[in-house]
């Protein structure tokens, strides 16, 4: 019951004039990112990131909370209403999504997604309510060789499980944690990798490394592969649905959600993976004139997995407030937003700033509820957003991208490195490395390495104190596990 | 770049002729060995940078230096098994995105002039400031990208410049370069 009036007192700085406002920029914001091609939440919340320090801590994370909702629910409207797949959490809503609305259903298409999206991300975030003080209880004795593990199983569950190519996704991390090292070493004062640049001193900025490798890097590899054909945009009126879509939908919406949560929760997890899953469970538990209609658009193949992928941010969420564990590139930069306003995310945070973790969370049910009200409504509007011509999209994108990284420091060198770290992104996209390993690399090593460091000051250079914790022998085995089963799979297949 | 023509023709023959996933061409060009020494030289680069890193004695022997090693040792692991991986014809799966046409030869020309002007905007933006340049830039990459009419990217051009610079400067109080236009706006 502690946690029911810790929420009551939530919704109390949520609801506040300003941060309704900042709920609705965020939701707002996440919507049209998440419509929009070729930029994210992740890459939104780190442009942001500069712009928010003049604003309260609270305020500033319901935004970006509103903003990771917000994508959600926008990805799944370019899936269904282009025919080509969209970002990659909203990928298999396009499956059955796109060919509903080829036959004429896209409003029963983008209504299931819009209110199945609603339906988890309230179950969701209730279960976040739930689970969050649980896992503090937990983690409140972890020691410093216990985050270690964490963070190991963190990198090693994200590089193998995002890319098919196990040694890719390793690359990724290591060009991440690489970059992270750049700098002044926290504990010491000593300069490390800086080649004698003095502005290097500070690090490489996760603004400038976020933003190069998502925006300039996804703007140079669609100049090298422009689709020279505008995508066709399906038209759509008022996004609704009638009696027997609602009695098909509501079994798969729950089902995503139960998959959906956990996943999200789980490092390496992410949001792909569930809604997979989802698909996978709804193709076979369909029955009659349903299992027929998979393949040419199925309304439960599109609740069922839009289901899951909100459910699975929600899922995210309780990792990063209750461990500082990011365990998706958006949740990455939200954790640095954290490092930025100076503050730890783990169970401390729940003792010392009950009003910032509590007032997030309220502000989720609301956001949710502003991005029911602006999707189904609004759908027409967001179908004319897929319509901007791509030239000035991808020339605006950068234009946004290099005013964002300029404010930082007021510097042309900090551009130069954002044309370096873009033409990073570039190759990792064209050679199908994934780019979130890099980004929880950099943000998640330099806390590594802290908690390495300390961990073995404690044990008095005793390497063995890394494994004698329980909890920290079976984190470490997971990631151990983590990466051979890959490797065996593929030595069995041979 | 003389090598960029033949890697075009290469990826053309790739995604014309073969459209399989996994095209087994005995003698392909591998541009992503490339990437792959990237990674093996940083881990050395690592290592190399850091090792007259030094700091006070009493750190118990885990100084500055010692996540450095770790991070450069497993990036050489990490980049042998690249190389040999990408020599062995590995490859990852190019990203997919909605306005990506993953058959499509690569086009260096656009890549070229896009990065031409983004680093002519690095080098001239403190001297002509934001106004001028972000509407180049915006102007510039517009028509880079296939933008067909010139009078609606100018216009489109410098109304965005025109008011990121008073939204951010006048409203938010980020500082943004006036350059030529100081005094003016």
């Amino acid at each position: 019951m502690d946690a029911l009036g810790l929420l009551l007192d939530g919704f109390a700085t949520a609801l506040t004039p300003v941060n309704l406002l900042y709920a609705l920029m965020g939701v707002t914001l996440g919507t049209l990112v998440g419509v929009l091609p070729g930029i994210g939440p992740a890459m939104t919340v780190a442009l942001l990131l500069p712009i928010t320090f003049s604003v309260e801590p609270a305020s500033a994370f319901i935004m970006f909370a509103g903003i990771y909702y917000g994508g959600m629910y926008g990805g799944s409207t370019t899936s269904i209403l282009l025919n080509t797949p969209g970002e990659s959490a909203s990928m298999i809503t396009a499956l059955e999504g796109n060919k509903m609305a080829r036959r004429g259903r896209a409003a029963q298409a983008l209504a299931t997604a819009a209110i199945g999206s609603f339906v988890a991300g309230t179950i969701a975030t209730a279960l976040l309510v739930v689970a969050a003080p649980l896992v503090v209880e937990f983690a409140i004795s972890f020691g410093p060789e216990d985050y270690f593990a964490l963070a190991v199983l963190a990198f090693t569950a994200v590089s193998s499980v995002l890319s098919r190519s196990v040694v890719r996704g390793l690359a990724s991390l290591g060009l991440g944690l690489v970059i992270g090292l750049v700098g002044i070493d926290q504990q010491t004062g000593q300069a490390r990798l800086t080649l004698g640049i003095p502005q290097l001193l500070d690090g490489i900025d996760v603004v400038l490394v976020a933003v190069g490798l998502f925006a300039l890097g996804e703007a140079l590899y669609v100049v090298s592969r422009l689709r020279h054909t505008p995508p066709e945009v399906l038209g759509v009126g008022r996004a609704w649905m009638g009696r027997a879509d609602w009695s098909r939908s509501w079994a798969p919406w729950l089902r995503g959600t139960a998959l959906g949560f956990p996943f999200g929760a789980l490092p390496g997890g992410g949001a792909e993976i569930p809604t997979f899953l989802s698909y996978a469970a709804e193709k076979r538990l369909a029955k009659g004139p349903a299992k027929e209609e998979f393949g040419k658009g199925a309304i439960e193949g599109v609740a069922g997995p839009e289901a899951a992928n909100n459910a699975s941010a929600a899922g995210t969420l309780v990792p990063l407030l209750t461990l500082g564990l990011p365990t998706s590139a958006t949740a990455a930069i939200m954790l640095a937003a954290f490092q930025q306003y100076g503050l730890q995310p783990g169970p401390q945070l729940f003792d010392h700033n009950p009003a910032l973790v509590w007032g997030m969370v309220a502000s989720l049910f609301i956001g949710n509820t502003m991005l029911l009200v602006l999707n189904l409504p609004l759908a027409p509007l967001w179908a004319q957003v897929l319509r901007v011509p791509r030239p000035y999209l991808y020339a605006g994108i950068v234009l946004f991208a290099a005013l964002g990284v300029y404010a930082l420091n007021n510097s042309w060198i900090d551009l130069i490195l954002l044309y370096l770290l873009g033409l990073l992104g570039f190759a990792m996209r064209r050679f199908g490395l994934p780019v979130a390993p890099a980004v929880i690399g950099l943000i998640l090593g330099p806390m590594a390495e802290i908690q390495l460091r300390r961990a073995l000051a404690i044990g008095a250079g005793d390497v063995t104190v890394l494994v004698t914790s329980p909890v920290a022998a079976v984190l470490l085995s997971c990631s151990a596990l983590a990466l051979f089963i890959p490797l065996l799979r593929r030595l069995r297949s041979r | 770049m003389p090598s960029l023509s033949a890697d075009n023709r290469d990826d053309a023959l790739q995604n014309g002729a073969v459209p399989a996933p996994a095209p087994a061409k005995p003698r392909r060009r591998r541009p992503e060995l490339v990437l792959a020494l990237i990674v093996l030289g940083l881990g050395v680069f690592v290592i190399a940078g850091t090792a007259n890193v030094t700091a006070a004695a009493s750190t118990l022997g885990l100084g500055p230096r010692f996540f450095p090693l770790l991070v450069g040792a497993a990036m050489i692991l990490i980049g042998i098994c690249y190389v040999i991986d990408v020599l062995r014809g590995g490859h990852g799966d190019p990203e997919e995105s909605e306005d990506v046409d993953a058959q499509a030869p690569a086009d260096w020309r656009g890549v070229f002039t896009v990065s031409v002007i983004f680093l002519a905007f690095a080098a001239l933006l403190d001297l002509l400031g934001w106004v001028i340049a972000g509407a180049l830039l915006f102007f510039g990459l517009a028509l880079a990208l296939g933008a067909t009419s010139r009078l609606r990217a100018a216009a489109v051009a410098v109304i965005l410049s025109v008011a990121t610079y008073l939204a951010f400067v006048k409203g938010l109080g980020v500082t943004l370069p006036a350059g030529l236009l100081s005094g003016v706006i």
